[in-house]
Formats: structure tokens, C-alpha cells, sequence
């Protein structure tokens, strides 16, 4: 059985399993071109991915707290709403929330957690949806990864996300979000929030590995009755690297969790096509000028504007005034 | 500049009015472009970088909208479409070929002149309602987030927009420099010559009392 807690065996594994990128928003080749030139690198290293089961959260938000510390995040002030939560939502500076609904099922008070953060799509939204050139990547690991040094803070990844986790500091004028800790994976380790959960309710390991892992976990609370328990690892995204064993798997929005999220890439796709045909239609929009003008030339009175005009044709045409059409331009157009 | 001949076309008033609308026009189809294509990103720096670009972009919107707005009320009633411009349009073909003969005469602003006036207003509409959401994905205007296919659909339609715009662009700017000489100083300086307000507005320049 693999180990809840597998850092040795990802520590032999990581130098293979670096930052090779998989894919990078807005390069050519890539990302927005959904078509055949856009299929993402093929994989070279395993695919990580975290499992959080929230059958064995207490609610303590040690993860929170590791999230900011890892990460060098600003501490901002909690408030008491009437909710165990911390904090009302994420922020440029909480990547990582534990909410917390108080919910009835069956007359029996349940206390749904979701641990919200990045779920670091197989597809992901946010990197198709961005316009500038290496501002998200994707490491053939599955963490996605916001570079804020390229980020020209347009906010279309915050639209392109299914999962409304990208935050956007109106100051610094980025977005940020959950890394999954990549400099710690890069280096074999596992991210803080795994590392320090004293239940081991979030797991860390290869993405297969974890599956099996999540099925065995599903199975084990059908047995002790939870028959709608299940793994959420939506199709629709292509699945994510942060997965989530949920007991009460009817009740996904309790959890605030999509039932059917997309990365929504019908407009984008058509976007791709389209702009290839609407810079086209620029450049020959262009080309049909030039081509008009040494056709026909320019069209002016003939008299007074010799001298006037800056252009300074001294066109001198027959009476009317007209320009002959082309492959008749013996009647004096511009010679 | 002005002869003795020179007409007067467009006062101080409608002359900054257009050169506002027109350079952030020209601004917002270069960012715009560079932030739709990867290849063309290069041009968000001709601009201070792609953070400016995102920065300016919207507010040179708020610009050209503006702008808009002010040459609608002063320009609406100028560029209503008559008889007359029915005609103009049949003729179009004899026009884009300068066969001028067989072009009817035009007023102040021909048919095609109207017509895109009317087409930058409708896309100038296409714009801000498509560009708003962009600019505030946020969801500042109460109406909560704007998600996905929403903000992704609406980027499809600024996008034909900026292309139909874009073209219009090439062809009036096309138009009223190279192509018809002695046109941009009416819109630089005021006036234009007598001679080539009888050539290409001559129904104008009939109502023109010179001297």
C-alpha cells in the first residue's frame, strides 16, 4: 500500500520529476492554440498530485498557517462571522482557506470543510485564458504556477478559472494564487500544508499513486456507510492535482465544490482560430489599400492643388478631373 | 494655410474631438491586437511594457468612448441618411474605381463617410459593453464575477469588433490622406480649398457662401 506520507520515495524520484514545462499561457505553440500545435509536452517525469481527505480534517487550519509561512505571505487579521473559518474568503495574501459550512443531513449535523485553494487543473483555465507570454506555466508535474513577473494583471485567468481562486492585488496589480509549493517539490519535498497536517488528512505522491490511494479511502467510508462518498477529480478540468475524498459526495455544492467545472475553452478555441483570420484580414485590408492606391492613384482637383497640398503630385489632368482606371493610365495620373 | 479660395470644414471643437477618438482608437487596435495574438505581444512594449498597456487600455476605452459620445451629438444630425445616399451606395463600385462621373453628387459627407460613422458608433457600443466586464472581471459593478464563457465569449466579440474596427480604420485613414490629397488638412488645420471642396462635396460647397 502506498504510504500516506511518501517523501522518500518522491525524494528519489524528484530530479526527474523537475520544472520541465508542460505548457505556458500566450506562446505560440502552446496554450491558447487548443489545436494540434497546442497539445501540451509530453510527460517525462511523474505527475504529483495532492489528496485531501476531508473525512480525517479536524478543522485546526495548521495548513493555513503553514501556507503563510512557507510562502512568506502577509498575515491579515481574522474575523469572527459565526463560522470556525478564518478568513471570509482567499486574498492575494491566503492562498489557501479552510471553509467550513454547518450543514443537516439526515438530522444530523455535519461539519463540511473544504480546503480552498489552487486544484491545479490537468486543463487549466486560468493558463488558457491568459494573453501574456509566460505569465502561467504548467510543469509537467501538474503544478500550475502564476509568474508574476510576467503577469500584466488583466485578471482573464481570474475569469478563466472554474474555480474562482485566483486573487488580484489591485497594488502590486498581479495575481496570485496557491504554487503548491513547487520549490519545495522541486526539491523532493512535499508542500507545507501536507507536511504539517497532524491527521494526515492531506496526502502527497504521484498522481496514480493517489487515485489508488482515494479508492481505497472511498471504499472504506462506503463500508462504514457513507455510500455517496467519492473522489472529486473532475473530467471536465481533466482532472486536478489537488483531489478531495468527500464523504458526502451528493453534496458537492454543501461543499461549495462544481459539480461540472470546464476550462471553458469553446470561446478561447474559436478565439484561436479567429485571430490567425482577423490578422489576416488587417494584413490584406493593408495589402487591398496599397494595392488601390497604385491602381488608381490619388484623386484631386487639378487645379490649386499644385503648390498647396503636401503631397505635392502636381498631377495635371484633363478637364473633369477623373483619374483613368488602371491598365489605362496613359491620361496623365501620377507618372 | 488658408487661401482665398479655402472653405471652412470643421471647427477647433470637431477637430480635437476627432484626433481624441482617433489616436485612442489607434492605441486601443495596437494593445488590443498585442494582447490577442502572442506574436504580436511585442507592441505592449512600444507602450512601457504589458502591465502599462493592461493599465492604459481601459482608460483609453473611457477615451475613445467619450469621444464617441461628444462627435454623436455634435455629428448625428449631419450624417442622417437620405435619398441621396441611397443613390451614392448603388454607385459605390463607380466611386471605389474613381469613375466619377457616374457617383452622385455628395453633401458635406458622402454615404460611405456616414456609413462609417454609424458602424464606429455601433462598434464603439460593441466595446464598452464587452470591454467593462473584461476590465472588472472582479465583478465591481455588483453583478458578482463574471465567469468563464461569459468573460471568454465576450472576448470573442471584442475581438471580431477590433478586427471590423481595424478595417474601417485602414480604409478612412487610407481615404483621407493618400488617396484623396488635400483632405487631412480639413481635419488638421480647418479648411480645405474651394476647388477640392467642389470635387468631393460639391453639394456642400454650393451651400458654402465664400467669398
Amino acid at each position: 500500500m502506498a504510504p500516506d506520507e511518501g517523501v522518500p520515495a518522491q525524494a528519489a524520484q524528484a530530479p526527474q520529476g523537475g520544472l520541465r514545462i508542460r505548457r505556458i499561457s500566450a506562446t505560440p505553440g502552446h496554450s491558447l492554440e487548443l489545436g494540434p500545435d497546442g497539445a501540451p509536452a509530453p510527460r517525462t517525469g511523474p505527475e504529483y498530485a495532492k489528496l485531501i481527505d476531508i473525512s480525517r480534517c479536524i478543522g485546526c487550519k495548521g495548513c493555513e498557517v503553514a501556507c503563510k509561512e512557507w510562502n512568506e505571505l502577509g498575515v491579515e487579521p481574522t474575523e469572527n462571522f459565526g463560522s470556525m473559518q478564518s478568513h471570509r474568503d482567499l486574498s492575494p495574501d491566503t492562498w489557501l482557506l479552510m471553509r467550513f459550512n454547518e450543514i443537516e443531513i439526515d438530522d444530523d449535523l455535519q461539519w463540511l470543510i473544504k480546503k480552498d485553494a489552487c486544484l491545479h487543473c490537468e486543463e487549466p483555465g486560468c493558463l488558457y485564458a491568459c494573453p501574456a507570454p509566460g505569465a502561467i506555466v504548467q510543469y509537467e508535474n501538474g503544478i500550475v504556477d502564476f509568474n508574476q513577473e510576467q503577469c500584466i494583471g488583466c485578471q482573464l485567468c481570474v475569469s478563466g478559472c472554474p474555480f474562482d481562486i485566483p486573487r488580484f492585488n489591485p497594488e502590486s496589480k498581479k495575481v496570485y494564487k496557491c504554487n503548491m509549493c513547487v520549490d519545495r517539490v522541486e526539491a523532493g519535498l512535499e508542500p507545507a500544508c501536507v507536511k504539517t497536517c497532524p491527521t494526515n488528512a492531506i496526502s502527497w505522491g504521484t498522481k496514480e499513486d493517489m487515485q489508488a490511494l482515494a479508492a481505497k479511502k472511498v471504499a472504506g467510508l462506503q463500508a462504514r456507510g457513507l455510500e455517496h462518498a467519492t473522489l472529486y477529480d473532475p473530467a471536465g478540468v481533466g482532472g486536478t492535482h489537488m483531489m478531495y475524498v468527500v464523504p458526502h459526495g451528493d453534496q458537492l455544492d454543501e461543499y461549495d465544490l462544481p459539480a461540472d467545472p470546464t476550462a471553458a475553452p469553446g470561446a478561447l478555441a474559436a478565439l484561436g482560430g479567429l485571430r490567425q483570420l482577423g490578422a489576416s484580414a488587417l494584413g490584406l485590408g493593408l495589402l487591398a489599400t496599397a494595392l488601390h492606391y497604385l491602381g488608381f492613384g490619388p484623386q484631386e482637383p487639378e487645379t490649386e492643388s499644385v503648390g498647396t497640398d503636401a503631397t505635392g503630385t502636381g498631377t495635371v489632368t484633363a478637364g473633369g478631373g477623373t483619374v483613368a482606371a488602371p491598365g489605362n493610365d496613359s491620361g496623365g495620373t501620377e507618372g | 494655410m488658408s487661401g482665398s479660395g479655402d472653405v471652412q470644414r470643421f471647427t477647433f471643437a470637431e477637430r480635437v474631438t476627432h484626433w481624441v477618438a482617433g489616436l485612442s482608437f489607434v492605441f486601443l487596435l495596437f494593445t488590443g491586437l498585442a494582447f490577442s495574438h502572442p506574436r504580436l505581444f511585442w507592441i505592449t512594449s512600444l507602450v512601457g511594457g504589458g502591465s502599462t498597456a493592461r493599465v492604459l487600455h481601459p482608460w483609453m476605452g473611457v477615451l475613445f468612448t467619450g469621444s464617441m459620445v461628444v462627435m454623436l451629438v455634435m455629428w448625428a444630425r449631419e450624417m442622417g441618411i437620405g435619398e441621396g445616399d441611397r443613390a451614392w451606395l448603388k454607385a459605390v463600385k463607380s466611386y471605389a474605381v474613381h469613375d466619377k462621373d457616374n457617383v452622385p453628387p455628395a453633401g458635406k459627407y458622402n454615404a460611405g463617410q456616414k456609413l462609417f460613422f454609424w458602424a464606429m458608433a455601433l462598434l464603439g457600443i460593441a466595446y464598452i459593453v464587452t470591454g467593462v466586464p473584461m476590465w472588472l472581471p472582479g465583478g465591481a459593478l455588483g453583478l458578482g464575477p463574471f465567469y468563464g464563457g461569459v468573460v471568454n465569449g465576450m472576448r470573442l466579440v471584442h475581438y471580431l469588433a477590433t478586427v471590423g474596427g481595424g478595417l474601417l480604420l485602414i480604409v478612412h485613414v487610407y481615404l483621407g490622406t493618400i488617396a484623396y490629397p488635400g483632405t487631412l488638412r480639413g481635419m488638421l488645420h480647418g479648411s480645405v480649398t474651394g476647388a477640392w471642396a467642389k470635387f468631393h462635396h460639391p453639394l456642400w460647397q454650393k451651400d458654402q457662401s465664400g467669398p
